[in-house]
């Protein structure tokens, strides 16, 4: 079976089980929308303090829900063992994690497309002009953290480790990926184009190559063996 | 070797084409690593398997569709049906799905596979595991406590159903505890103590005894 066949029956199946159970959307949306309005309440907002704290918060909701997502869609793995099934299976591994990470990258976005406009809310942003490139920065963002999030969340489905290697080893290793994202949306919604935060979305696409190789080449040595 | 710990040493064991063969041992033996590497999840740190000509470790990727493992735990998605479990295992190993159908009635699952795997009874869910474990085929069958959880007649289909790969010229290996169970199926009977193979006997029902 090819990579991309094996990807799509993987992803396939997460996305029945959750449209079925609903379980990751609505845990891990309920919990970016809270950060997000408690995050709001503390602050004495005017204009200039929104533009500025709306980045950090919303990259904050995206890494704490994404962290839940990870382990929520990993857990659907080590009950009954289920990891280890798809482990004695002749799917390539790379095809095991790139279903996955389509799957976490895709309940990601859906929690982001609802989580944008409630912080534009209660930000006072303005996102008409600048959406578009808010959200590519975003999913460029995402598509990082999902690669990582999926190898490291695997690992704990084998190694026992659990959340605790999401946690401890997840943060440090996607920090270039979140703070890109927070530094290129702050200047977006300061006013800057597309074009002025190029380097920002080279830094991301790079980081999201990366990721992703390395995540398909790691995949099956860090879950076997 | 786990740590400083050797989980198995000094093992030299072939399995048969046809055979069913029989691992004992005590808890901490050493069959559930056994077991881990013949299903090439686990490497061993030193010495070689091979799967016929080729070395198995190696060709591992290519042997994969080749193994049908039953473990302790189901290996099943709670969330889904055991049908819907079945056909995505089919899809895994390209195998028409006509034949989940087929296997539904074999190990009479078809009353309850609807529901989600998670409301199963230990030997509904017994009965799906080993149909999953079996759905695509495979040459090399490794079956850990398949007897558990099972009622007398989940029982019988488990033996009829061992009986039939072996009648198909798979290779068996059964790790068990039940003694019924070792009796009726043995052809051969391999005994793990502390790591190593400390007895190895063709079983009275390969002697023609019983």
């Amino acid at each position: 079976m090819s990579t991309w066949s094996a990807a799509m029956l993987v992803f396939r199946k997460d996305l029945r089980i959750e449209l079925r159970s609903g379980e990751i959307l609505i845990t891990s949306g309920f919990f970016a929308l809270l950060v997000a309005v408690m995050t709001s309440l503390s602050f004495y907002l005017d204009d200039v303090t929104s533009r500025r704290v709306a980045p950090g918060v919303l990259w904050i909701s995206i890494a704490f829900s994404g962290v839940l997502a990870m382990g929520r869609s990993f857990q659907r793995e080590r009950d009954h063992d289920v990891m280890r099934a798809l482990l004695l299976s002749p799917l390539p591994r790379p095809g095991i994690f790139f279903g996955k990470m389509l799957g976490i990258l895709a309940f990601l976005t859906l929690v982001e497309a609802l989580l944008i406009p409630v912080v534009a809310i209660l930000y006072r942003l303005d996102l008409w002009a600048t959406w578009h490139t808010l959200s590519l920065l975003v999913l460029l963002g995402t598509i990082g953290f999902a690669a990582a999030g999926t190898l490291f969340a695997a690992m704990g489905v084998r190694t026992r480790t659990k959340e605790l290697v999401l946690s401890v080893v997840l943060f440090p290793l996607v920090s270039p990926a979140l703070l890109a994202g927070v530094v290129s949306c702050r200047e977006v919604l300061g006013g800057a184009s597309l074009g002025e935060v190029l380097d920002w979305v080279r830094v991301l696409v790079a980081f999201d190559l990366v990721l992703l190789v390395f995540g398909a080449l790691l995949f099956g040595p860090l879950t076997s063996e | 070797m786990f740590g400083p710990t050797r989980a198995l040493s000094g093992v030299d064991l072939s399995l048969e084409a046809g055979l069913v063969t029989v691992v004992e041992g005590p808890n901490g033996s050493g069959k559930s690593t056994l077991l881990d590497i013949l299903s090439l999840l686990s490497r061993p740190t030193r010495g070689s398997l091979h799967f016929g000509k080729f070395d198995a470790w190696r060709s591992r990727a290519s042997l994969r569709g080749s193994l049908g493992v039953l473990a302790h735990a189901a290996m099943l998605y709670p969330d889904l049906s055991g049908r819907e479990n079945l056909e995505l295992f089919a899809r895994m190993y390209r195998v028409d799905l006509k034949r989940v159908a087929e296997f539904g009635e074999r190990f009479d699952a078809t009353g309850f596979w609807q529901r989600p795997v998670r409301t199963y009874s230990r030997g509904q869910l017994q009965r799906v595991a080993l149909a999953r474990a079996l759905v695509h085929s495979p040459r090399l069958i490794l079956l850990d406590e398949p007897s558990t959880g099972l009622d007398v007649r989940a029982t019988e289909q488990l033996v009829v159903a061992v009986q039939a790969e072996r009648a198909r010229g798979a290779i068996v290996a059964l790790i068990t505890h039940d003694q019924p169970l070792i009796e009726r199926l043995a052809d051969r009977r391999v005994r793990l103590v502390r790591g190593r193979v400390e007895q190895i006997d063709a079983s009275s029902r390969a002697s023609g005894q019983t």
